[in-house]
């Protein structure tokens, strides 16, 4: 208690040096809850790609029917798969005549059809990885039968680079954002306590332990990560408020958007822990 | 009580205690003289463990102080209160508070440290003062309040340097009148002075350093 009355009574004299403080932690954890926020919106919108997937397996010429059977049996016993149609090189054909309708004078010039035997294959779409299409595909090319598998490979890609990349970076941009906080609380604390220097002193000299003269600059530190936290959060919040909101009301394209609230609560914990943290390097080696 | 065995310290260099042995009993009240730059200060330095000695061996309130462990240092110092040479009070805190804090320290409840700090001000004659800061006091004042803060937690050992250094005739009366008090209830007390009659009809044993030196031991 007589430690928590010193913490307060720290902070509220060096008031602008420590708002400082959790003015850079509540920029920080910010910028830092931004990049997750896009990360996970990444994440989101790949995550439902496949379902938009449809692969076309070509098999090769002249496949026998049970071969076509077995093959079409495997490839529906696989995890990710919701449903193979078998499409015969007649009924691309007609489909193809369909499409053209009056204009099929053009497919005359073909004597024989020259299309080919193929599987349309369905990915379910809840709770497929992309990894998980691409090492299917793989295997489907590998089978014996089937002549090539096309899919939307460019674009799936190019998604998968997006979102590996964005990983990474929200990765290092998380990495670097988390030791820029905690560095900031553990020179806050450190400053703190070297002004506090003589006193601590006088502490040590009239008895007190380790844990008593450290207890005030530990709540100190959290006490900082936690407002500065909130700081992030009010911030989040604004930009929640005035700006994504009418982003996708003017803009529909935004609307798969989603800032899920979690992260305002978990911002002023994870400040707590991080100031937390840089007061116990601060003072860890505190020697008597 | 206090015991010292060939206590050696130097600061860079400058012998500021050389081979020094003493001993104080349990429940004595000694002294400690010597023109200043003696080394007293060192000596209470050495015995409340703000500085090591380079060599010997000195014991206290039952520890051999090179056996400490850090982490029991503290507990030591509890059983210690002493009178620093140049006060060591916050000047950011209320006599009250700076009082307190030693109780505040051991983990007292708020209570009966009202009650434990108003009774040593009133041992001090300085109740009237517990919410003045100690700038705004006066030396004599400020030392009664270091006193004060140093009986406080009824420590074992007093160490009390200088004590009467900034006081007049009546106060130092004073002073020496609550030193023989809390002896009297079996604290022992060692007092550092230049100031020989402080001790003339006092003392039970004296001790005098000249140049960091032992030179006498009187009973
Ligand atoms: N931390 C220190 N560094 C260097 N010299 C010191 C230090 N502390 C004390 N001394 C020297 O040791 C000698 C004894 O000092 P001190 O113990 O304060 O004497 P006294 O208290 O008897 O006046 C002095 O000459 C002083 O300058
Ligand atoms: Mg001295």
């Amino acid at each position: 208690m007589f430690s928590l009355r010193l913490a307060l009574q720290s902070i509220f004299k060096d008031k602008w040096m420590n708002f400082l403080s959790m003015l850079s932690i509540g920029v920080m954890l910010f910028i830092l809850v931004s990049v997750a926020i896009i990360v996970y919106n990444v994440e989101r919108l790949t995550a439902r790609l496949p379902e938009r997937l449809t692969v076309m397996v070509m098999l090769k010429e002249g496949v026998a029917g049970e071969e076509i059977k077995a093959a079409q049996a495997v490839i529906k016993a696989e995890p990710a798969v919701k449903a193979v149609t078998f499409v015969s090189k007649e009924r691309a054909m007609e489909d193809l005549k369909r499409s053209f309708k009056k204009d099929d004078f053009i497919l005359k010039g073909f004597g024989e059809n020259p299309l080919f035997d193929s599987f349309d294959v369905k990915i379910k779409s809840e709770g497929v990885h992309i990894d998980e299409v691409k090492r299917l595909i793989q295997k489907i090319k590998s089978m014996k039968g089937v002549d090539d598998v096309e899919y939307g490979e460019a674009l799936m890609d190019s998604l998968y680079a997006l979102k590996s990349g964005m990983r990474a970076l929200g990765l290092s941009i998380g990495i670097v954002f988390v030791c820029s906080v905690t560095f900031i609380c553990y020179t806050t604390v450190k400053i703190l306590f070297y002004r506090h220097k003589d006193e601590i002193e006088v502490y040590k000299l009239l008895g007190a332990t380790r844990w008593f003269v450290r207890a005030p600059f530990f709540i100190e530190g959290s006490i900082i990560g936690i407002l500065g936290g909130m700081i992030g959060s009010g911030m989040l919040m604004g930009l929640y408020q005035y700006f994504i909101r009418r982003l996708i009301a003017d803009i529909p394209m935004f609307a798969f958007m989603s800032i899920p609230l979690q992260f305002m609560y978990m911002l002023p914990v994870a400040g707590m822990l991080l100031g937390l943290g840089g007061s116990v390097l601060a003072l860890g080696r505190l020697k008597y | 009580m206090i015991e010292l065995e060939n206590v050696s310290k130097a600061f860079g260099g400058y012998a500021a205690l050389s081979n020094i042995s003493l001993k104080v009993e349990r429940g004595d009240m000694a002294f400690v003289t010597g023109p200043s730059g003696a080394g007293k200060t060192t000596l209470f330095k050495l015995l409340y463990l703000a500085e090591k000695p380079d060599e010997g061996t000195i014991t206290i309130a039952g520890c051999n102080v090179a056996d400490v462990k850090s982490s029991y240092i503290p507990l030591l110092r509890r059983n210690i209160g002493v009178v620093f040479q140049d006060f060591k009070l916050l000047n950011n805190k209320t006599v009250y508070d700076n009082i307190a804090l030693t109780l505040r320290i051991r983990g007292f409840m708020e209570r009966e440290i009202k009650e434990r700090v108003h009774s040593v001000l009133k041992m001090v004659n300085l109740r009237h003062k517990v919410d003045n800061y100690p700038l705004t006091l006066s030396g004599g004042e400020q030392q009664r309040i270091t006193i004060a803060r140093s009986i406080v937690g009824e420590p074992t050992v007093m160490l009390a340097d200088e004590p009467t250094g900034n006081l007049d005739e009546e106060n130092e009366k004073e002073i020496m009148r609550i030193f023989k008090q809390i002896n009297a209830k079996g604290t022992t007390i060692l007092i550092a002075t230049h100031n020989r009659a402080l001790f003339r009809n006092t003392a039970r044993k004296v001790f005098t350093l000249e140049g960091g030196m032992l030179r006498g031991e009187e009973e």
